[in-house]
C-alpha cells in the first residue's frame, strides 16, 4: 500500500503537480521529515472528522452515573446505572455503544470532557459556524479551520486532493479555504472515469485516445499545460481508485447505515492512496427536543457500530495506525430534561477521539452538574485546544497560524 | 500632457482586423456563454460593431422564456426552497438572449457574495438578486448604495449588531476590502470610523430600518475626510478614492480578459471607469471592443468556472436542461449559486482545478454526450443537417469550432479525426462519442 502511495506521489511529482519548482511545499515536507510518532510518518497520517449535527446530548452519551444530580435532572430519560457500559467508577457509555466500549478496552478511544467555548451560543447555525470556523466572533471571512490549514500548504499543491467531504450536501465550513477547493464525494462513481456506452471497443478507444493525448506536453501554452497535467493526474487517479475498489474487500461487514456506508467509502479511498489527509463525514439528527430515547439510541448505535467496523476494516488493511478519528457537535444539551422527554440546546459537552492508542482514556474532569451557567454545563477546555492538538500532534501543521493564537495542547495524542 | 496620457483610451479593435468565427466566438463566449453556430454566424455577418451593440442592448426575450422564468421564480418564492431559486437563475443563464446581463449578475453576485446559508430567506436572497439585476449593466454607484441597505446583506454582515455604543465592523470592513477598494487602500482606523457611520442601519420587519437611537451621529474621519458622516457619505467617500475605479477595473479585467492584469492596462481601464462615472455599459462597450480584449494573450486565458462549463455546454449543444440535476452538479463542482463559500466569493481560476474536479468535469461531459440526467441534448443528426455539415470530414471541424472556439493543433486534429473514424456505430453514435472526447479535453476547460 505504502509503495502504491509513493508511486502515486512520484507520478504526481513528475506530472509537475506536487511542485512546479521541484521543491516540496514547506508544510507538507516538514511533515514528511518529522520523526515518526506512534509508528506512522506524519505525511501518511489521516484525520477523519465526524460531525454530529444537531447538538449531541453528551450527558446521555457518556453518563456520569455516580452523580445523583444526573438522575435528579433526568427523571424521565436518565439511563440506569445497571444498563451502562462502564468506563470507570463514575462514567458509563450509553448501552448501545458496544463498539465504542470495545475501542475503549483496546486503548484506542479517548473521551475528552468539558469541551466548549466562552459565552456559548445556543443557535445551531451560529454555534456550528463557531466550531467549524474556530472563531468565536464570526467575521466576514467565513473560512474553516481545516480550510485554513490546507491553505497553508496548498500553493504548490494545486491539483491534488488534500481533503474530501463525503456526502451530497454543501461543503462544510470547516473545509472552506481561500486557496483550496475541496471536492464533495458522493460515491466511488465520482472517481470512476465514465467511458461512455458499450461496445467495450469504443470505451477502450476513448480511454486510450484521451490518455495518449494528455500524455504529451503542450509547449508554449502554460494554462493548457497546467490543465493537461491535471487531466493526466485525474485519469491516473481514477485508474488507481478503480483498481482498489475492484480489489477492495472489506475485512469486516459494515452496518447498513448511512454512516456505515460513508466510512466504508473513506476506507476505500484511504486504500486508494490519493494522498488525502482529511476526510469529513456528517451524521445528522441529534437535535432531540422530544421523546429522545429511541432516536438518540439509534444514532449512537449508528455512530458506534460504524466506527467500530471502520477501525476493524482499517486494521485488516494495515491502515489503522494511520488514522485518527474525532467527533464534534455544535453543543451539548441542557442538563435538565424538558417536559416532552427530550432536551434543549445546551453548551459544553464531551467529544470522542479514536487514536492509534497509548494515550487513550478519559481526558479532563466531568464538568459539575450543579454549578451550571443558565442550566448548562460549564466548559473547562476550549475546543480549539482539541484542534491544536490534532493539527500539531497528528497532522504536524503549526496550529497558531490556523487558530490565531497558541492553545494548550491536550494529551490524547 | 504626454504620449502616455493621450493613449489613455482603450484602443478599439481595428475594424480591418480579423473578424471570423473565431473572434466572434471569443466575444460571444465571454460576453455571455456559448451562442451556438447561429449566433456566431450572425455575428460574423453583422460585424464587430453591430454585434457589440446588440450584446450591450437589452434584447426582447421570447414569450416562452418570459413565462417559464416567471413561473420558476414564483415557485421559488412560494416554496421557500433556495434550490428552486437556483434553478430559476440557471434557467435564465441557459436560455436568455441577454447573456451579458446574466454574466454581469453573476459578476456582482461574486463581488457581493452573500449566502443563503446565513440569510435563511429565499425572499431576501431574491430581493438582493433583483437589486443586482437592476444595476447589472448600470451604475456601480447606485448598486453600492443599494447594497449597503439591502436586507440580505445586512443580515449577512451583521447590520443589527452595529449599534452606537458597540459598532460592528463587519460591513464597513467588507465595503472597503471586497466591495470597493481592495486591501492596502485603507487603515483599520478607517474601518472603525466607517463602522460608526453605518451604526443603526438595521433590519426590522424584513425591511431596512434606520434606527435613529442606535446611530452614532458624531464626527468621523474616514479616509482623510472629517464630518458627521452617515452611511451614504462613507459609500461616496469610498467611490471618490482613486483605488475604487482600479478595484472595479481589476475585477472586470480578470473576468473578461485575463487573470494576469498588466499595471499599464489596469491604469487605462481604471481611467475609463472613472470617465464613465461608474456606468458599466459604456465601460464594457470599450473593453469588449478593444485590442486588449482580442489580443492573443487574452484568448483562452480564462479557466472555465463550473457555470461557464455547464451553461456553455447546455447552450452549445442545445440541451433542455434538467435544472435540479444541474443545480446539484454545480454544487458538487463547487459553484453553488446563492451559497458562495465565503464573503470573498469564488476564488476561481486554477483553484477550480484538481484531479477530483477534472474527473467530475469529464464525467459531466459523458453525461451530456450520452445521458439524460442533465437534460435532453438535441439530436446531433438534426443539428448537423441544420448546419449543413454533410461530409464526415467536416464533423470534427464543426464541433471543435463550436465547443473549443479555437483551431485545433495538428496533433489534436489528428487525434480527433482518428478517433471519429475508428469509433463504432452509426453517425449519431459516432458524433456523441466525439462530443464526449472534445468535452474531456484540457482545451475545453478554457475560454
Amino acid at each position: 500500500m505504502d509503495c502504491n502511495r509513493r508511486a502515486f506521489i512520484r507520478r504526481m511529482g513528475t506530472a509537475g503537480l506536487i511542485s512546479t519548482s521541484g521543491i516540496a511545499p514547506a508544510v507538507w515536507s516538514r511533515a514528511a521529515a518529522a520523526a515518526p510518532r506512534q509508528g506512522t510518518a506524519a505525511a501518511d497520517r489521516i484525520l477523519v472528522l465526524i460531525q454530529l449535527a444537531g447538538g449531541n446530548d453528551g450527558l446521555n452519551t457518556v453518563v456520569p452515573f455516580a452523580d445523583d444530580a444526573y438522575y435528579r435532572a433526568r427523571p424521565g430519560i436518565g439511563i440506569s446505572e445497571s444498563s451502562l457500559l462502564k468506563l470507570n467508577d463514575t462514567l458509563g457509555l450509553h448501552p448501545q455503544m458496544v463498539g465504542f466500549k470495545e475501542l475503549y478496552d483496546e486503548g484506542r478511544l479517548s473521551v475528552v470532557q468539558g469541551v466548549g467555548y466562552a459565552n456559548p451560543d445556543r443557535s445551531h447555525f451560529r454555534s456550528m459556524d463557531i466550531w467549524q470556523s474556530a472563531r468565536l466572533t464570526v467575521d466576514g471571512s467565513m473560512d474553516g479551520w481545516l480550510g485554513r490549514a490546507l491553505d497553508q500548504g496548498i500553493d504548490q499543491h494545486v491539483g491534488t486532493v488534500p481533503a474530501m467531504s463525503l456526502g451530497t450536501g454543501r461543503l462544510p465550513l470547516s473545509l472552506v479555504g481561500h486557496k483550496v477547493t475541496v471536492p464533495t464525494i458522493r460515491d466511488l462513481n465520482t472517481y470512476r472515469l465514465q467511458l461512455g456506452p458499450r461496445p467495450a471497443a469504443n470505451q477502450g478507444l476513448f480511454r486510450s485516445t484521451i490518455g495518449g493525448y494528455v500524455a504529451e506536453p503542450h509547449a508554449g501554452d502554460r494554462q493548457l499545460e497546467f490543465l493537461r497535467q491535471a487531466t493526466d493526474a485525474a485519469l491516473t487517479t481514477a485508474d488507481s481508485i478503480q483498481k482498489i475498489s475492484q480489489e477492495y474487500r472489506e475485512t469486516v461487514p459494515y452496518p447498513a447505515s448511512d454512516l456505515g456506508g460513508k466510512l466504508k467509502l473513506v476506507a476505500q479511498l484511504i486504500s486508494g492512496d490519493l494522498g488525502t489527509r482529511i476526510f469529513f463525514v456528517s451524521l445528522g439528527g441529534f437535535d432531540t427536543h422530544a421523546q429522545q430515547q429511541q432516536s438518540h439510541l439509534a444514532l449512537l448505535n449508528e455512530l458506534s457500530s460504524a466506527v467500530r467496523a471502520f477501525y476493524r476494516d482499517l486494521k485488516g488493511h494495515g491502515h489503522s495506525d494511520r488514522v485518527v478519528l474525532a467527533t464534534f457537535s455544535e453543543f451539548g444539551r441542557r442538563v435538565a430534561e424538558n417536559g416532552s422527554l427530550g432536551t434543549d440546546h445546551g453548551a459544553a459537552s464531551q467529544l470522542f477521539v479514536v487514536t492509534p492508542g497509548q494515550q487513550a482514556g478519559i481526558h479532563g474532569r466531568h464538568p459539575s452538574l450543579t454549578q451550571l451557567i443558565q442550566g448548562d454545563l460549564r466548559h473547562h477546555t476550549d475546543f480549539r485546544s482539541v484542534y491544536a492538538t490534532l493539527l500539531e500532534r497528528w497532522l504536524d501543521i503549526p496550529s497558531q497560524p490556523v487558530l490565531g493564537q497558541q492553545f494548550p495542547l491536550l494529551d490524547f495524542i | 500632457m504626454t504620449a502616455a496620457d493621450s493613449s489613455r483610451v482603450l484602443k478599439p479593435y481595428s475594424p480591418s482586423g480579423r473578424w471570423t468565427e473565431i473572434e466572434a466566438g471569443h466575444l460571444l463566449r465571454r460576453a455571455g456563454w456559448n451562442s451556438g453556430p447561429d449566433g456566431i454566424r450572425r455575428a460574423v455577418s453583422e460585424g464587430l460593431r453591430a454585434t457589440l451593440r446588440r450584446v450591450l442592448t437589452t434584447q426582447v426575450e421570447t414569450t416562452e422564456f418570459t413565462q417559464a422564468s416567471g413561473l420558476l421564480h414564483r415557485v421559488a418564492l412560494e416554496t421557500g426552497e433556495i434550490d428552486n431559486l437556483k434553478a430559476w437563475w440557471l434557467y435564465r443563464m441557459a436560455n436568455s438572449v441577454n447573456g451579458l446581463t446574466e454574466k454581469m449578475v453573476l459578476f456582482w453576485h461574486n463581488r457581493f457574495a452573500t449566502s443563503y446559508a446565513k440569510v435563511r430567506s429565499v425572499e431576501h436572497m431574491a430581493d438582493q438578486h433583483a437589486l443586482i439585476r437592476r444595476h447589472a449593466l448600470g451604475s456601480f454607484r447606485q448598486l453600492l448604495h443599494g447594497m449597503s441597505q439591502d436586507v440580505a446583506m445586512l443580515i449577512w454582515l451583521d447590520g443589527n449588531a452595529n449599534r452606537k455604543r458597540h459598532p460592528n465592523e463587519n460591513f464597513a470592513r467588507e465595503l472597503m476590502e471586497l466591495f470597493s477598494l481592495d486591501v492596502g487602500n485603507y487603515t483599520e482606523r478607517d474601518i472603525q470610523e466607517a463602522a460608526r457611520a453605518f451604526s443603526g442601519w438595521h433590519v426590522r420587519n424584513d425591511e431596512f430600518w434606520f434606527n435613529r437611537l442606535q446611530h452614532d451621529d458624531g464626527q468621523k474621519t474616514v479616509l482623510g475626510q472629517t464630518g458627521a458622516w452617515g452611511g451614504r457619505d462613507v459609500v461616496e467617500i469610498c467611490l471618490s478614492q482613486p483605488a475604487c475605479p482600479r478595484f472595479l477595473a481589476r475585477r472586470l479585467y480578470e473576468t473578461f480578459v485575463s487573470p494576469t492584469v498588466p499595471e499599464a492596462d489596469l491604469d487605462v481601464l481604471a481611467q475609463r471607469v472613472q470617465v464613465h462615472g461608474y456606468q458599466l455599459r459604456p465601460v464594457l462597450a470599450e473593453l469588449l471592443g478593444s485590442e486588449l480584449f482580442f489580443a492573443d494573450e487574452a484568448r483562452h486565458a480564462l479557466i472555465k468556472s463550473p457555470l461557464d462549463l455547464l451553461v456553455g455546454s447546455l447552450r452549445g449543444l442545445e440541451v433542455r436542461p434538467n435544472l435540479d440535476n444541474v443545480v446539484r452538479l454545480l454544487r458538487e463542482l463547487g459553484q453553488d449559486i446563492f451559497e458562495p463559500p465565503t464573503v470573498k466569493g469564488w476564488e476561481g481560476g486554477r483553484m477550480w482545478i484538481s484531479s477530483a474536479s477534472m474527473l467530475q468535469r469529464a464525467n459531466a461531459a459523458a453525461e451530456l454526450a450520452f445521458g439524460e440526467e442533465l437534460g435532453q441534448p438535441a439530436d446531433p443528426l438534426q443539428t448537423l443537417k441544420r448546419y449543413e455539415v454533410e461530409r464526415d470530414a467536416d464533423v470534427c471541424g464543426h464541433y471543435t469550432r463550436l465547443l473549443l472556439g479555437r483551431p485545433p493543433s495538428e496533433a489534436l486534429q489528428r487525434t480527433l479525426v482518428d478517433f471519429y473514424s475508428q469509433v463504432q456505430g452509426d453517425r449519431s453514435i459516432k458524433v456523441r462519442h466525439l462530443l464526449h472526447l472534445i468535452m474531456t479535453l484540457p482545451e475545453f476547460q478554457t475560454m
